[in-house]
């Protein structure tokens, strides 16, 4: 097959973060390195190479970008200040734009602007929608009851609605990654065998991250996992019990007590990573693309709205509780219903997803190669 | 003809605003200078629109001035092109290259730039004054260079004053077991000439000595010398080795690259030249006691040559040339944690290995791996070369170890490849059965017979891979290196028992006080700058002092021993015609000026 060459790509990159890939000399030091990089996903040296020479085909067709956890260890090493750490993150940043065939994404990751702009716009248009919604049919002066402002019946339905949009979209996106990544490349025949038993694998990676724990520094993945578990958590209880989590003011303290555990679990997560991203404290955190800022900022400010929302409520004050309530909304709606898809978030399906397809396609590749290849230099000796 | 004159603003010598508006004004006045526009730091420059502004100025010439102007120089050939004017009138203003280096040196910038306008090279406008010239030359350093050097001047009849800092003449190919790619024994090359050094008439030997201070001007420089206390007698002592037999302090042996031990009171190495014990007054009892404890050594000494009480002793001394031959040392290797050295015992400096395996070192050339054993005197275990230890079975040999690296030295140190195959064959050699792997970036064989020697290396069974190493890790007492082979994308493990760490060199230690005290600068990395980097790669700023070897930058041995030869030529003439020339500080801005304008009507 022959190759296309995208000589722009590497000026295309730099929106995305990847400032210094043409600074590499190709040492092999951050292969070298990294304790994910192991045969047939050898990164993030090859990723820099096929971007200096624009193999736009091979880089979106790589799982490697989601094999790397960025634990900076790289970056930190490379002799030529290249940030193969940056590279890998700005290549996860350009493939979900690359995933994604509404295009918002790469409008998202190319503007800050317009990204600011929708999440303010849906933002606006979710609040009037629910200020309408509720005075329409019930009393801001009740939070809940027959009477509720915004009922958990109502808004449960509208929650569903919601995910199951965002899912569609997901999914599609995700059959455009397994179609680039595994499905288009006919050298490799994957047994329809391999994605049933490697199925357990999906919901492995997602839940316990069990890849970056494997990184030599063990606090950003404790991090990590504490503040997915937490985000998982409160996922679970809004969409299931969400007539539990609103009952009261009296606490329910079997839904509440994993309320209150998730709340925590993600201030403190997205605090810790704030504060991170704002000292540098070490490589993965001195580049800070606006995606990364506004992914911490968004959920920082869901969460304490959705604290304040529940102080209020639980001490009675059922009109501050209501509007607290509608501003929360505000916000939680407009990360979902854009970042989910198009955003950072959107990395909670293709992370694992990349790790599930690694490893069937991995096992498509064995069976192709009868035996490894030597090396050139091997040979050679 | 109408001239343009393009400023780019990187590096040293117009790092600020007021140095850069005094240049740029200076440049203004010049005659036939049209226009004289800034570029910025790090700019990027369009030919298009270049071309535009080429043509509305109707400009017949480009002068481009900064650090790297020749770095431009495509754009604006193409621009001039694009503008119908004359391709080849792109002229270059290089600061770095004619020493503009410094933030003080706006007034050199404004002569380069200068010289530029008028069209006349550099080094032809500023030529200094003629001075007289003592025929007496001083060389410090005693290298291979400094070696070389002084030998070439001694042999055509004029005096020179040789000083080292240690106890020995010989430097760091003294401590070599083989050179590359000839593979003849370093010592067999060496040797020779340190005697002939040592005998020489016309050769005041001065070791343990260092330069303290040095007046005076080109052709009549003032030297003083400090002649540390050798507390031996240089003439009577006939290194029966007595005393260092009685004296009960050891320490790390410098020769040895501290892979061996010697005593407090010692001779570097058999062969040293001034064949005579020497005592290390930081190391040694009775000195550090203030003579009330041992002595044991000249009790015992039967030539009675030893003096514990001895002081140290100045020198001044009247020359007319410098050379400084002072070398490199290595970069410290505990710096790069990634490869363990310090905490693998295993893991090998180059210097170390050299010494491991030269046949006149702790093991008698054998390559062994360290052993441990109980240390009595300090009731701790410690890891030892032991003669009849273990064999590795395998060695891996890591090139670039602190070279090319932004997170040490920029540079690259020139000699790690061709070291490293040479390593890599005295494994094969003495271990036929060990496996022999070199990670290395790119293979620098650029030398004569040096690719020719790459070829002999592979050829001879050692697994030659392109990709640095980025870590070595243990597992159950068994080193693993790992690395990427960048030629086929494949992830490589090798379980290995010997690492060998290709580390980079770095200018010698008290390198800045030498620069000071002779008035030259440095480079960006700290080597002694040279006067110009192709018309004069051996001489310096100021007049009658010279560099040769290591110093200026990292070279092999013929490169070396070459420089130093054409040292020896430069002083040789001075001295022969009696004038030498003055440094280039002595030349005013008028000066080169006047002689550029004088040369551009001829």
């Amino acid at each position: 097959m022959a190759l296309r060459i995208n000589p722009k790509l590497i000026d295309e990159l730099e929106v995305y973060g990847a400032e210094d890939v043409s600074k590499c000399y190709h040492c092999g030091n951050c292969s070298a390195v990294c304790v994910h990089s192991s045969d047939p996903y050898v990164f993030p040296r090859r990723s820099m190479r096929n971007l200096q020479m624009g193999l736009e085909d091979k880089l979106k067709g790589g799982l490697e970008p989601w094999l790397c956890y960025y634990c900076g260890e790289c970056s930190e090493q490379c002799p030529r200040e290249a940030e193969p750490g940056e590279t890998m993150m700005s290549l996860r940043r350009w493939l979900t734009s690359r995933y994604d065939w509404t295009g918002i994404s790469r409008l998202f990751y190319r503007s800050w602007r317009w990204e600011v702009g929708a999440i303010l716009l849906v933002g606006f248009l979710t609040a009037l929608g629910f200020l309408l919604f509720g005075f329409s049919q019930g009393s801001i002066t009740h939070y809940n009851g027959s009477n509720a402002f915004l009922p958990s019946s109502k808004i449960h339905v509208f929650d569903w609605t919601l995910a199951m949009l965002l899912l569609a979209v997901l999914l599609s996106n995700a059959a455009r990654m397994w179609w680039y990544t595994v499905g288009r490349d006919r050298s490799v025949k994957v047994p329809m065998k391999s994605y049933i038993t490697k199925a357990y694998l999906l919901p492995a990676h997602f839940i316990t991250q069990m890849r970056y724990a494997k990184c030599a520094r063990k606090t950003p993945w404790l991090t990590h996992l504490v503040l997915m578990l937490s985000y998982l958590t409160m996922l679970v209880l809004i969409m299931f019990f969400l007539s539990k989590m609103a009952s009261g003011p009296k606490i329910d303290w079997y839904v509440h007590i994993f309320g209150y555990l998730a709340t925590v679990g993600l201030v403190v997560g997205s605090v810790l990573f704030l504060r991170n991203r704002l000292r540098k404290s070490s490589a993965q955190y001195t580049h800070s693309h606006e995606s990364d800022w506004l992914f911490l900022v968004l959920l920082l400010v869901v969460t304490l709205t959705g604290i304040s929302q529940s102080i209020l409520h639980h001490s009675g004050v059922d009109v501050a509780a209501n509007i607290m309530y509608v501003v929360h909304l505000s916000v939680v709606v407009p990360m979902l219903a854009l970042e989910v898809p198009f955003g950072k978030w959107s990395h909670l399906a293709y992370r694992p997803l990349a790790m599930y397809f690694a490893d069937v396609r991995a096992e498509g590749l064995t069976r192709r190669e009868p035996a490894s290849v030597p090396s050139e230099g091997l040979r050679a000796a | 003809m109408r001239i343009g004159v393009y400023i780019c603003q990187v590096g040293s010598a117009l790092a600020d605003e007021a140095a850069l508006e005094a240049v740029a004004h200076y440049a203004a006045n010049l005659p036939q200078v049209e226009s004289v526009r800034p570029l910025g730091s790090l700019p990027t420059i369009d030919p298009d629109a270049l071309a535009e502004e080429i043509a509305a100025a109707r400009l017949d010439a480009i002068v481009i001035a900064g650090d790297s102007p020749g770095f431009f120089k495509p754009a604006f050939t193409r621009a001039m092109a694009l503008a119908d004017a004359d391709p080849e009138q792109v002229r270059l203003a290089s600061f770095r290259e004619h020493g503009g280096v410094t933030q003080d040196s706006s007034e050199r910038a404004k002569s380069i730039l200068a010289c530029a306008v008028y069209g006349v090279p550099f080094p032809l406008a500023a030529v200094p004054k003629e001075t007289r010239t003592n025929a007496a030359t001083l060389v410090i350093g005693a290298g291979i260079s400094g070696i070389q050097t002084a030998l070439e001047i001694a042999d055509a009849g004029k005096r020179v004053y040789l000083v080292e800092r240690t106890g020995t003449i010989g430097g760091h190919m003294a401590m070599f077991d083989k050179t590359f790619p000839t593979l003849d024994c370093a010592a067999c090359i060496l040797t020779p000439k340190m005697v002939s050094v040592g005998q020489h008439e016309m050769i005041d030997l001065l070791t343990y000595s260092e330069v303290e201070a040095i007046t005076g001007s080109p052709g009549a420089y003032k030297a003083t010398v400090l002649r540390n206390a050798r507390r031996v007698d240089e003439e009577s002592c006939v290194a029966c080795g007595i005393c260092s037999d009685v004296c009960p302090v050891s320490v790390p042996s410098e020769f040895d690259a501290g892979i061996a031990t010697r005593k407090a009171i010692y001779i570097p190495f058999p062969q040293a030249v001034p064949a005579a014990y020497l005592v290390d007054e930081s190391a040694c009892t009775y000195v550090q006691s203030n003579g009330k404890k041992c002595g044991a050594c000249a009790k015992k000494c039967p030539k009675d040559c030893i003096d514990l009480d001895a002081h140290g002793d100045v020198l001044q001394i009247e020359i007319g040339n410098v050379v400084v031959a002072t070398g490199y040392d290595v970069l410290d290797a505990h710096r790069i944690e990634q490869y363990g050295y310090g905490t693998h015992p295993n893991v090998l400096t180059a210097l170390e290995f050299e010494r491991l395996t030269n046949a006149s070192g702790p093991t008698g050339g054998r390559i062994v791996l360290k052993t441990k054993r109980l240390n009595k005197r300090k009731k701790a275990e410690e890891w030892v070369f032991d003669p009849e230890g273990p064999s590795p079975r395998s060695v891996a040999i890591i090139h670039c170890v602190g070279s090319r690296d932004a997170n040490f030295n920029a540079y690259c140190s020139r000699v790690c490849c061709m070291y490293s195959l040479k390593f890599a064959h005295l494994v094969k050699e003495k271990l036929p059965d060990a496996t022999c792997y070199e990670f290395y970036i790119d293979m620098r064989a650029f030398g004569k017979g040096y690719d020719e020697f790459f070829q002999r290396i592979k050829a001879e069974g050692t697994f030659v891979m392109r990709g640095r190493s980025g870590t070595i890790t243990e597992h159950d007492g068994q080193m693993i290196v790992r690395g990427e082979d960048i030629i086929s994308d494949k992830m490589m493990e090798f379980p290995v028992d010997m690492v060998l760490l290709a580390v980079g060199l770095v200018p010698a230690a008290r390198s800045d006080q030498l620069a000071w005290m002779l008035g030259i600068p440095r480079d960006e990395a700290g080597w002694f700058a040279e006067a110009d980097y192709n018309a004069d790669p051996t001489g310096t700023e100021r007049g009658g002092v010279y560099v040769a070897g290591m110093c200026q930058a990292p070279k092999d041995i013929p490169d070396t021993v070459a420089q130093a030869s054409a040292v020896a030529a430069r002083v040789l003439k001075t001295i022969v015609t009696g004038k030498g020339v003055d440094s280039l500080e002595s030349l005013s801005l008028e000066d080169i000026e006047t002689r550029a304008k004088s040369l551009a009507t001829v």
